[in-house]
Parts: structure tokens; sequence; C-alpha cells
């Protein structure tokens, strides 16, 4: 093969493994050292640069929260639970079934109502441009994914009654 | 030189043939080295690429370039992946998985 050609070629891979370890090392390092912030309320703090007040205040709030959330949680997985009894091996959804699920859904609203709530609180407890863009980030974290869900749902039911 | 010589040299002279050149002979022949001519600024071009790598300032410099723009690229990427982190750890303790 020509020299020059095999000079060239060795210049393009050395300059791409330059590249790539440089690269990969750097974004791993910015990870190990950003990556953990001190608790979970850390991301907050960061991302809509709050101050040491605004911080106690949603803490308190965030630490008020969490036990009510625990607590739904807890109910929802016990009816989960007693729901997958009811069901057991059997092909028929029963009548105890159905209640259950309803009792599920409930729940589940009951659990998304107070979780929107906090988001609101939290909200109010920042700057108002901040809060603002808080509020829909959360709700589009949140409620976006079954949004997207039900869509997809309703798009593949449309195209399956197009088709029949 | 032979003086004696010159009526006969100028005798074969005047006796040698001249055929007549095919059509287009000398704009045949041009084209010819051209073509003999173009492979040969290809490699040469190679070669001047070739001689500008090894230049040990040149090859410093693209080093260095390359170099900073991995450490600048990857930093973006891995803030955008901290940053990523820590939004699923907040929402993870506010928001449980089910009602996502």
């Amino acid at each position: 093969m020509n020299r020059s050609l095999v000079i060239l070629l060795g210049a393009l891979a050395l300059g791409a493994g330059i590249f790539a370890g440089s690269y990969y090392t750097a974004q791993r390092a910015t990870v190990a050292c950003c990556a953990k912030p001190a608790d979970d309320l850390g991301w907050l703090q960061m991302e809509f640069h709050l101050g040491d007040a605004e911080m106690a205040r949603i803490r308190e709030l965030h630490e008020g929260y969490l036990p009510k959330c625990a607590e739904m949680c807890a109910k929802i997985a016990a009816a989960k639970h007693e729901l997958s009894s009811l069901i057991g091996n059997g092909t028929n959804l029963t009548a105890e079934a159905q209640i259950k699920l309803s009792e599920i859904a409930v729940l589940r609203a009951q659990c998304q109502a107070q979780m929107l709530e906090h988001f609101a609180a939290v909200s109010q407890a920042m700057p108002p441009e901040q809060g603002q863009r808080y509020l829909a980030e959360m709700k589009k974290l949140t409620l976006g994914t079954n949004e997207l869900m039900e869509q997809s749902m309703s798009d593949h039911a449309g195209h399956e009654h197009g088709t029949n | 030189m032979n003086t004696e010589d010159i009526p006969l040299q100028t005798l074969l002279r005047q006796n040698r043939p001249a055929p007549a050149l095919p059509s287009r002979f000398q704009q045949n022949v041009w084209r010819r080295i051209e073509d003999a001519q173009s492979p040969a600024e290809s490699a040469s071009w190679l070669d001047a690429l070739a001689n500008l790598i090894l230049r040990p300032r040149f090859a410093l410099a693209a080093a260095a370039v390359l170099l900073l723009t991995g450490v600048f690229t990857g930093t973006l990427e891995g803030r955008q992946m901290a940053r990523h982190d820590a939004q699923m750890n907040y929402l993870a303790s506010v928001a449980p998985h089910a009602l996502r």
C-alpha cells in the first residue's frame, strides 16, 4: 500500500482515538462529579437556582409530603396484591376483582391528586417564573407519560378500526 | 568530420523517406503526455498531505484541537446526563412509578 495513504489512515485512527478517549473521560468525570447531589432535592436547587430560604421551605414541604406518598403507595400495593389473589389462575374477571380494580383506580387518582397538590405547593415556594417552569416540567414528566400511552393506544385502536 | 563525405551526406538526407504523420498526431501525443502526468499529480497531493501530518507542529496542533474538542463535548454531554440523573432521583422520590 502507498506509504502516504498508510500515514493518512494512521493519523485518522490516532485522531479518532484521541477524540474518543478525551470525550469518554470528560463525560465520565463530569457525571461522577455532578450526578450525586447531596439529596433528592439537589436537582431542584441546581435547575431552578434556588436560595437557602426557598430550599428550606421546599425541604419542609417535601418531608411533609413523603410519608403521605408512602402511605398511598402502600395502599395501592396492598390493593394490587389483593387483586392478584382474586384473579388467581382463573380466566374470568370476577365481580370482586372488578371492584378491586376500581378501588385501585380511585387510590391512584387520589395519589395523583396529592402529588399535583404537592407540586403546586412547591412551585409557590419558588420565584414565580421558576415556579411556573417547575410546574410545567413536573406535569410533563408525571402526566405526559400517561398521555403518550393513551394517545398511542387510541391511535392503535383507530388504526385497527380503520382496517376492519 | 570528413569534408569529402558532405555530398554523400546531403544525398542520403535527400533520399531519406519522410512518411506522412497520421491525422491529429500532435494532439494525440499531448493527450498521452497529460494522461501519464495525472496519476503523478494525485500521488503528489497525498504525499503533500502525509508530509503535512508528519510535521511535529501540525501534528501537535491537531492533537490538541481534537483533545480539547473531545473534552468540551464530553463535558457538555456529561452535564446533560448528570442533570437527567438528578432529575430522575427527584422524580422517583415524589412521583411513584405506578403513577407515571
